[in-house]
């Protein structure tokens, strides 16, 4: 039993309940992908198609488990992210099953028919900023640290072979396939930190009905899941320092406790999970703090007018495409967590560097092998 | 400050920034030397291209409200305690007045209400203080 496949067989579950709470860590007015007035939110459809979600991922989810846990003893470490891939996809299905439903019965009972549709913002966001936490950084960065400082003293004792990655190959001993782990740590930590910071620069989800409780709430959601995603990396690297470790013969595990490495980056993940299920997608599942909400002296009412429409923009209700929007990254529709907007030139380039940098490691790495 | 846009409207979404912001700054909610987001920022947080905003500010700034500079960004300039505005500018506005006016009288809204309507617009916004209102209470 290796981390690898550790890995691979927790995320069958973890996937499944993931996928059954999505609807809940998504804010009300946004159904499956689809944008619905408040006043619709607790319409049959939406009531019943969430109901019916429910319980076929939960059937999906039991049946892939139950397929994971009866094949562990067989196969390759691959069967289990094949599993994982047929409930992922099987978990969309069912998606894409409910937002039809309601998008037949929108447009249908025309929802949004005669209705101010408005975007709101808070310009405080802009000129009061929340602040990226750099601290959080520290434990990712300590553990590269420590890293490269008991590579550095295990070098010269490693065997003529080495085993890289997770287990399994053996290559030649030399720097680079000894480092290669500092390298990926950095990759998490850069590419990570830097998907942060580009979220810190871009919109919160705004309320049209609530602005500057919205803003509010928006702002401790993503100082949560930003600490969240922080630890996450962190325990990543040490997932990664576990196998060098190992790798590098500091210590020998035998039986299950092989699977040691892979413990921190489930701890990582459980705890990224529940925050996001706790403060739901954009802070919606907060309650707004009373006091200090003096951005309700605004010109105009605070029910104005309803969120806008824009489904438009949202094919499948996942992916954002719009050419207007000068954002790279906006908050996702399903679930927590946030996507491209791929309508724009900068996310691609975005998404080609990190594509590109680890292609690149891995081209560096192999021409240096020979 | 709030500010909301409503980008399928009938009016240009760069019209109605531009109105917000005025309103804000005659409110008091954007005084003189307050701060607003760079064009870029305020493109994103309302999802409308960055020439938009651009021309929103361009439009404050040719009206003297806003202040825009490489280093500072955009700063409001002017608000109601920053004394009178130029001769010229207040008969441009007094004719657009009275086309808003007309256009009221035009639909039958008695002259009263009309009063009562400006009144209440006049209200809300932040004149400096022992600035005398000088419009008659109950009578037109």
């Amino acid at each position: 039993m290796t981390a690898a496949r550790v890995i691979g067989e927790v995320m069958v579950p973890f996937f499944a309940v993931l996928m059954c709470l999505a609807p809940a860590m998504t804010r009300p007015t946004v159904a499956f992908g689809v944008r619905v007035p408040a006043e619709r939110a607790g319409s049959p459809v939406i009531r019943q198609e969430r109901r019916a979600y429910l319980w076929r991922t939960a059937a999906v989810g039991a049946c892939c488990t139950i397929a994971a846990v009866l094949l562990a003893g067989y196969g390759s470490w691959w069967l289990s992210r094949i599993i994982l891939f047929v409930e992922l996809a099987a978990d969309f299905g069912c998606y894409a099953l409910a937002r039809r439903k309601i998008v037949a019965v929108k447009s249908a009972e025309t929802w949004y028919a005669g209705r101010r549709q408005i975007v709101a913002t808070d310009t405080s966001w802009r000129t009061d900023p929340p602040r990226f936490p750099v601290r959080w950084l520290v434990p990712a960065l300590a553990v590269i640290a420590v890293t490269i400082v008991v590579g550095v003293l295990r070098y010269p004792d490693l065997p003529a072979r080495l085993v890289a990655g997770w287990g399994g190959r053996r290559e030649p001993k030399s720097f680079l396939a000894a480092f290669a782990v500092v390298a990926a740590q950095l990759y998490v930590t850069i590419l990570w930190t830097g998907l942060m910071l580009l979220v810190y620069r871009s919109r919160p989800d705004i309320e049209a009905a609530d602005p500057a409780g919205s803003t509010q709430r928006y702002r401790r959601f993503l100082a949560a899941f930003s600490r969240a995603v922080l630890t996450l990396m962190a325990l990543v690297n040490l997932s990664v320092l576990l196998a060098a470790l190992r790798n590098w013969q500091v210590y020998r595990l035998s039986g299950p406790a092989s699977a040691l490495p892979a413990l921190p980056f489930a701890v990582g993940l459980l705890v990224l999970a529940v925050t996001g299920y706790r403060v739901g997608q954009g802070g919606y599942r907060l309650a707004t703090r009373a006091a200090g909400a003096g951005g309700a002296a605004g010109g105009r009412g605070p029910a104005a007018g309803t969120d806008r429409d824009d489904d438009r923009f949202w094919k499948a209700g996942l992916i954002y495409a719009n050419r207007d929007d000068p954002a790279i990254m906006v908050g996702a529709r399903f679930g927590v967590g946030f996507t491209f907007n791929v309508a724009n030139p900068m996310a691609w380039l975005v998404i080609a560097g990190i594509v590109a940098v680890p292609a690149g490691l891995v081209a560096i790495g192999a021409a240096a092998g020979m | 400050m709030l500010l909301s846009v409503e980008p399928d409207g009938p009016v240009p979404i760069y019209q109605q920034i531009r109105d917000r912001i005025v309103e804000a700054i005659a409110g008091g909610r954007q005084p003189a030397g307050s701060g607003l987001p760079s064009t870029r920022q305020l493109a994103v947080d309302l999802g409308v291209n960055f020439h938009t905003v651009n021309k929103s500010y361009d439009l404050l700034r040719q009206e003297g409200l806003l202040r825009l500079s490489r280093k500072s960004g955009a700063v409001v300039q002017r608000d109601a305690g920053s004394g009178p505005p130029r001769p010229d500018w207040t008969q441009d506005w007094a004719a657009r007045l009275q086309t808003l006016l007309a256009e009221a009288a035009a639909q039958g809204l008695p002259a009263d209400e009309i009063i009562g309507h400006c009144r209440e617009a006049l209200a809300a916004f932040a004149f400096p203080e022992g600035q005398p209102f000088a419009l008659p209470e109950g009578q037109p």
